[in-house]
């Protein structure tokens, strides 16, 4: 299986190596051997943006946040290592006032990559045998930097090259997230959480069948926490679903991370924390796992909205519960949207009462049972 | 299979590419040529790493995760100390890969390096210009009396086989040899060209991105352009010496020029150049014409051309890169590899 570590969960030398701990737990002892592609530890992408804008300051931060993680570990290997990088990228950041797109992805690539570094370096530690991928010679893009696309048959010979000599051996490949290279042989990015996007595409050109994204959060919920505290976890959904749900801001998975398994191959997703792996996104779901999954809001323009996420919902009958909920509960629809060829519903309410109308929908969909 | 065993001198950017490839390809190779790549020495300017049955894969590619000169870190087969005489006596080589950076003043290390190979009847391919540069009459004599290959492939056009193909033309006289043969001035080129920046920055820029180096006056005043047809002029047989190169300095290219060229259908380009009958070369700023096909060779590209008194040939590929010299270097070491009969010792 691919496993994508999230900053959220690589934030200091003890999360490290807690994460080699799992991965040595969950899948090695199982004799899983798992491809595991890394994000840079939490924050460190924004130091970097601000590196690249000329904010030379920042570049301290990142020092001090990766030379501690270097130190802690306890590795002169490493810290030689960490120090190598880090006087490059310093290197940079004194060279530089504001950097334009390939600079910038140049510095990004940074965060990932000393992250890979660290990894692999806490995965010895815990006595697995693991070494480090390049994503530069792998993952290979388009030129539009900041958000490049990855270049599927490209990056399938280069990817199958090492996984013919890596899948005899039980060593753990780690590779970063993030990251590619263009033809043109410049440093890309793939887009902001694009991490997840590298793992799907790796585990779908290897016609792998889970992908792991670990992070904080045990799974994609049915709202927001933050605004619904009663928010659930989703056990099941379809990419149609989650990719629906991700378009209307639900957090847990970028929604360039579809674009492999749906052309090339129907991997899993397993998305969660090393506590619990809660939801499972699947090609397609049963039937009975039909129905209102997620449901968002977002100011737009003079409304806002409400969207119902779910296979079915944008059904004749399903909307016309929502309505039914809509009239009992009191509120005043201005608009509502649905394709039949979509996962989804839209409700555009008053703008300002996004927030409160969440909460109604929220208890009405998914604590009520009432759907 | 016929094991071959492999040292390598000079662990950088390029002595890790070839580790990794040797690592990743190892299998292929050995089914595909019945030969088994060992490597079995390893050695930077701080230290060196032995194994006499032939580090793993994995143990390679762990190698590679070493920091810069710290060969000597890799425990439990590391060394404090460069030694080769000691290093040959423990690890018994059968090919010497010389990766050491080029030195045009001297030609060392690798020019005593290469002589030590030799000397231990080791065949030696090696990516470091200087002592084929500056010694290559004697080195080929050497290894010509020991019955030894020395091999270069990887130090023109790496990413082609220019080298071998211009010795494969045995009944046509090379009349002339020009091209671009610098990646990272040809790159500089191209940034002012498409950014409209001038040289500095344009210079600055490369070596932030890491293609060129801290100092690189051996790119821009053309020294690495010129050893590179010193190399070609030896493969004709034809050979110049390096100082019989006129060169002109890149940095004297303005963001005027490059504007004034564009508005006049030019492309500035800086061209290598050999005259083989006049016995002439030189590196200089050339104003070509956008249509040439010199113009369209940007980026990291280089690009030669031979005109013989048959015909005109044309390469263009990756001039350098890790990756791409690596698997040069391999191609050098799997060609004398397959003419290694058995066990020589």
């Amino acid at each position: 299986m691919v496993v994508k570590l999230g900053g959220s969960i690589l934030r200091s030398s003890k999360e490290y190596i807690h994460a080699a701990k799992n991965i040595k737990e969950l899948f090695i002892e199982r004799n899983l051997r798992p491809i595991v592609v890394v994000s840079a530890s939490k924050g460190i992408t924004d130091l970097l943006q601000n590196v690249a804008r000329g904010r030379k300051e920042a570049f301290k931060e990142i020092e001090d946040r990766y030379m501690g993680i270097a130190l802690e570990l306890g590795s002169v290997k490493l810290v030689k290592r960490i120090e190598e990088e880090l006087s490059r990228l310093k290197k940079i950041a004194e060279g530089i006032e504001v950097a334009d797109l390939a600079l910038t992805d140049f510095i990004l690539s940074y965060g990932e990559k000393i992250s890979k570094i660290i990894m692999v370096q806490a995965l010895e530690l815990n006595g697995i045998r693991s070494f480090e991928l390049n994503a530069t010679d792998i993952i290979v893009t388009n030129n539009t930097h900041g958000d490049a696309v990855i270049d599927y048959p490209t990056t399938a010979v280069a990817l199958e090259k090492v996984y013919n000599v890596i899948r005899d051996y039980n060593y753990v490949p780690v590779i970063e997230g993030f990251i590619g290279k263009s033809f043109e042989e410049e440093v890309t990015t793939i887009g902001r959480g694009g991490s997840d996007y590298t793992a799907t595409t790796i585990a779908a050109l290897l016609k792998i069948r889970n992908v792991y994204l670990v992070s904080d959060v045990d799974g994609i919920m049915t709202t927001d926490p933050d605004i619904v505290p009663t928010a659930k976890l989703i056990k099941h959904m379809s990419y149609a679903e989650a990719l629906e749900a991700s378009m209307y801001g639900a957090k847990g998975i970028n929604p360039k991370a579809f674009d492999p398994l749906m052309k090339i191959y129907g991997s899993s997703i397993l998305i969660g924390s090393w506590k619990k792996i809660g939801t499972t996104i699947s090609k397609e779901i049963p039937k009975e796992y039909a129905g209102p999954k997620v449901v968002m809001f977002k100011d737009a323009g003079d409304y806002a909205y409400i969207a119902v996420v779910g296979e079915g919902v944008s059904s004749a009958k399903f909307v016309r519960d929502i309505l039914d909920i809509a009239v009992r509960l009191g509120i005043d629809v201005k608009g509502i949207q649905a394709h039949v060829h979509r996962p989804s519903a839209i409700l555009f309410v008053d703008k300002g009462k996004g927030r409160e109308i969440l909460k109604m929908f929220h208890k009405a969909l998914f604590e009520e049972g009432s759907n | 299979m016929k094991t071959v065993k492999i040292v390598i001198i000079g662990f950088g950017n390029v002595g890790r590419a070839f580790a990794r490839v040797v690592a990743l390809k190892k299998k292929i190779i050995g089914s595909k040529y019945g030969i088994s790549l060992s490597i079995v020495g390893v050695a930077d300017s701080k230290g060196m790493a032995l194994r006499s049955d032939g580090f793993t894969e994995y143990e390679l590619l762990k190698l590679c995760e070493v920091p810069r000169s710290s060969v000597n870190l890799f425990s439990p087969y590391a060394y404090d100390y460069v030694d080769l005489r000691y290093m040959y006596d423990q690890v018994q080589p059968d090919i010497h890969v010389e990766l050491t950076p080029a030195n045009y003043l001297t030609g060392e290390p690798g020019l005593s390096n290469i002589v030590f190979a030799l000397s231990r009847k080791v065949h030696v391919v090696t990516a470091n210009k200087a002592p084929i540069v500056l010694k290559y009459r004697e080195l080929s004599g050497i290894a010509k009396k020991n019955s030894l290959q020395l091999r270069f492939r990887s130090t023109v056009m790496g990413g082609t086989p220019l080298i071998d193909t211009i010795m494969s033309l045995r009944s046509e006289e090379i009349e002339k040899i020009e091209g671009i043969l610098n990646a990272t001035t040809n790159l500089i080129l191209t940034e002012m060209h498409d950014k409209l920046i001038d040289f500095d920055e344009a210079l600055k820029r490369a070596q932030i991105m890491g293609l060129a180096e801290a100092d690189p006056s051996l790119d821009i005043d053309g020294v690495d352009a010129a050893a590179k047809i010193v190399i070609l002029s030896h493969v004709i047989d034809r050979s110049i010496a390096l100082n019989d190169i006129k060169r002109e300095s890149l940095s004297k290219v303005k963001l005027r020029d490059v504007v004034e060229a564009i508005k006049e259908g030019f492309t500035i380009k800086y061209i290598a150049l050999f005259d083989v009958s006049r016995k002439e070369a030189f590196v200089r700023i050339v104003r070509i014409p956008r249509t040439d096909v010199f113009a369209q060779i940007g980026g990291t590209l280089n690009a030669v051309r031979i005109k013989t008194d048959v015909s005109e040939l044309f390469f263009v590929g990756k001039g350098g890169g890790g990756t791409e010299t690596a698997h040069s270097v391999l191609d050098d070491v799997i060609a004398i590899a397959l003419g290694i009969e058995g066990d020589k010792r």
